[in-house]
């Protein structure tokens, strides 16, 4: 599980605490780091050459994360972006589909969580590239739903739904075990293995989103449920179209 | 007569002890039927439809209580009557008892040369009772006599009369014992004899009178005066004058049926008039009530607002002035969540760096390195410190600033002590070059929180001034304000920033600068919370030399 140690990290955010101390785990972990304290100054060492992955803040001055994520999906659709964000309401800008961000952590964050995204979307994008199936394949299926557990990939009725890295934790927790209620405690260390001081509505939000997401594909999707008082759970409802 | 008005006041007195139950003493106490019956009384008039009905049914009566009083009207012409009737009756008993008897020629012959001025029917009987003369035999001309019994009163085609009628029927059996119905005219059916007591009183030698009701049942009744003509001290017979009420009572109907046509059209009138009143004042109110409860959900939540109203009355303007405090209370509301958000944000940035600082500092053992982040961390503290600070002052000027009372201050003082201090603590940091009049400016305000704004502005200008650059601090005064214009020579505040500099936590600083910690946003957001509480402004402008120029005006205290 070791990520190839030439892998290029770009962080891009103006608090320089921040950048500093994020720049100095990363480069301990081995990664190669470039960091940018503004929007601009990164969009155009982007230009000249993509990193692998970029940790993004969403408020810059000047060119803000979120004008700067537009701008990087036009040169590739690929590159694999974790934002940080420090306003419960960017969540939803951020995540929304339209932006195509991977991954997100909420400031203030783990560091050892942070390292454990850029790893996962590293691994992710690098499965991505060679298109060829592995023998040792994982793959689980739950009714309609098949997850590429090592790809971290979600389809719906063989549709590709496009999910961030948390997200995916999460319904891969609610998947392993149908039917079974899933706390919200439960689901937020499936979500954030190492960090703990993640809001119990943060994990409501997430689930908000898994539905929004697979009801842009499928309008009856009607398979995560609210147990009031417990949590979620997924329930297992196989369409008779499908095999 | 006398008898009719002693059993009208009865009704009052009868009253009386019915009150009792209602008096406040009781009414807490007791409860019971009058207990409830006072609440409901109570509740109903608190209803401002039914205060409307009530005030204008008030007024209504008062011309309803007219009709009533007719009837001391209607006494007192009686009276007038009988006294007229007396009077002819005297003349007539005077001009026979000068004859030595009393015949029938002579008392004819008399009635004869009277006729033409009388209006009452006039009899002359003897001592026997046997009538010599009578004036409704006299001729086909008789005025002002006994009405034929069946005779109706006009009035009483109109169902108004019936109406008025029946209530005054009922008013009378509620509230007085039946009236003595006087004895009947029947004992003067005989045309020649005299029969009634009143004769008996004049041949007796007194004043006779009787009030005897009409036949065919009509109200009207006749009156009945008999005097005894004397001659040489004996009585030789009487004069019996008798006259019916029913002119009068016919006028008096008249009027009392206008009158009750009045109040029907009057009440018809109050009732519409508070329907109308009603509708443009109630009603309003109640939606406004409406609205009123719909403003807060059950976790007072604002969720609604007043919706305001077109109309040009006073319930518009309060609806209007509602529907403002409502808008201000959602813009107000709207600002306290933001600021919430505001100062969550803000407080997550240094976390941020202290938490990654934190778990670095684990695995790192370089002391070089460990020092690093130790500072690190000692500076976001540091920086949430100061973030606490003025986040408490913000709200402590959101919540407080009308409790200090603002007193006169000397501005020029002021600024020069703060001025002072500056010097003295930034030595050659900056350079302070101030000009304001000599004269004391006063201004209305707390001195510590002009303190506060004013020194916010130097820091500000302190802080993007370049080592031993110049701050210019002028003070000008006119007429009725006084501006305070602190320039600095920094780079000065980027246009498109210009808008936003004074909103909470927004900054444009250098990055060092942030990192540091001392600057939190908040300062110039604070100096204009506290120049606009004491009715001020404050703005600012690039110079055109370079750097920033911040200008406070406050109104002068007179």
């Amino acid at each position: 599980m070791r990520t190839p140690a030439s892998s290029r990290v770009a962080v891009v955010d103006d608090e320089e605490n921040i950048r500093e101390t994020v720049a100095f785990a990363l480069r301990r972990e081995g990664y190669d780091v470039e960091t940018f304290s503004d929007g601009q100054s990164a969009l155009e060492a982007f230009k000249r050459g993509l990193p692998d992955v970029v940790v993004l803040d969403i408020l810059l001055p000047g060119m803000d994360g979120l004008e700067l994520c537009r701008a990087l999906r036009q040169i590739s659709e690929q590159l694999p972006i974790i934002f940080l964000t420090s306003r419960d309401d960017e969540i939803d800008r951020v995540v929304g589909l339209e932006l195509g961000a991977d991954d997100y952590l909420c400031k203030p964050f783990s560091m050892r969580e942070l390292v454990a995204r850029i790893r996962v979307l590293l691994r992710r994008a690098a499965l991505l590239r060679t298109s060829a199936p592995s023998p040792d394949e994982k793959i689980l299926r739950v009714g309609d739903l098949r997850l590429d557990l090592d790809r971290y990939q979600a389809f719906w009725k063989q549709t590709p739904v496009a999910l961030t890295v948390t997200e995916f934790m999460m319904l891969r927790a609610l998947a392993q075990r149908p039917g079974v209620v899933k706390t919200r405690q439960h689901l937020m260390t499936e979500g954030y293995p190492d960090d703990t001081y993640v809001s119990e509505r943060t994990i409501d939000s997430h689930m908000k989103r898994l539905r929004k997401k697979f009801a842009a594909v499928d309008s009856q999707f009607d398979a995560i449920e609210t147990v009031y008082g417990a949590g979620y759970r997924f329930v297992e409802k196989r369409s008779s179209t499908v095999s | 007569m006398s008898e009719a008005g002693a059993q009208r006041s009865s009704p009052g007195v009868l009253k009386e002890p019915a009150c009792g139950p209602d008096s406040p003493i009781v009414r807490g106490t007791a409860g019971g039927r009058w207990g409830r019956v006072w609440d409901w009384l109570r509740r109903a008039s608190a209803r401002i439809s039914i205060r409307l009905l009530a005030f204008n049914m008030l007024l209504v009566f008062l011309p309803a209580a007219g009709l009533l009083y007719l009837d001391t009207f209607e006494r007192q012409l009686l009276i007038e009557q009988e006294r007229s009737m007396v009077q002819q009756g005297r003349l007539l008993a005077a001009a026979l008892s000068s004859g030595a008897a009393l015949d029938q020629a002579a008392a004819t012959l008399v009635l004869e040369r009277l006729d033409m001025r009388l209006d009452a029917r006039i009899r002359i009987v003897d001592r026997d009772r046997n009538v010599l003369a009578d004036s409704s035999l006299l001729g086909p001309s008789r005025r002002g006599g006994e009405e034929a019994s069946g005779e109706e009163l006009s009035a009483r085609r109109y169902w108004s009369y019936r109406l008025g009628a029946l209530l005054y029927r009922a008013y009378v059996r509620l509230f007085h014992s039946r009236p003595e119905s006087p004895e009947p005219a029947d004992l003067y059916v005989s045309a020649t004899r005299a029969a009634g007591p009143e004769v008996q009183a004049a041949l007796d030698g007194r004043y006779g009178a009787t009030t005897r009701i009409s036949g065919g049942g009509q109200r009207s009744v006749n009156l009945y005066s008999a005097i005894p003509i004397r001659s040489g001290g004996q009585v030789i017979g009487a004069v019996l004058v008798s006259q019916s009420t029913f002119r009068i009572l016919q006028s008096l109907y008249e009027v009392r049926i206008d009158i009750f046509r009045v109040f029907l059209v009057s009440v018809a009138a109050a009732a519409m008039l508070s329907l109308l009143l009603s509708t443009t004042i109630a009603h309003p109110l109640k939606r406004l009530r409406s609205q009123a409860g719909a403003i807060l959900d059950r976790r007072g939540r604002l969720t609604g607002h007043f919706k305001g109203s077109r109309r040009s009355d006073e319930i518009g303007d309060l609806a209007r002035a509602l529907e403002e405090l409502t808008r201000r209370l959602e813009e107000r509301m709207r600002l306290v969540e933001a600021f919430a958000a505001d100062v969550s944000h803000e407080f997550r940035n240094p976390l941020a760096a202290i938490r990654t600082a934190v778990e670095v500092l684990q695995e790192v053992e370089d002391p070089g390195e460990r020092r690093r982040f130790v500072a690190i961390v000692e500076r976001e503290v540091a920086r949430l410190e100061h973030l606490l600070a003025d986040a408490r002052e913000v709200a402590r000027i959101d919540a407080g600033l009308h409790e200090e009372p603002p007193q006169p201050v000397a501005l020029n003082a002021l600024l020069e002590d703060i001025v002072s201090g500056y010097r003295l603590r930034l030595g050659d940091r900056c350079e302070f070059e101030v000009s304001a009049p000599r004269e004391p400016v006063l201004v209305r305000s707390s001195p510590e929180r002009l303190t506060q704004a004013l020194e916010n502005l130097l820091d500000n200008g302190v802080s993007f001034s370049p080592p031993r650059g110049k701050i210019r601090v002028t003070m000008a005064v006119d007429r009725r304000t006084t501006t305070i214009a602190v320039s600095d020579q920094g780079p000065g505040i980027p246009e498109q920033h210009m808008s936003r500099i004074f909103e909470r936590f927004f900054t444009c600083r250098p990055d060092a600068d942030r990192s540091a910690g001392d600057h939190t946003g908040l300062g110039l957001s604070i100096a204009r919370s506290i120049i606009e509480a004491y009715g001020g402004s404050i703005r600012a402008a690039n110079n055109a030399g370079g750097g920033a120029t911040f200008t406070i005006e406050l109104p002068l205290s007179h």
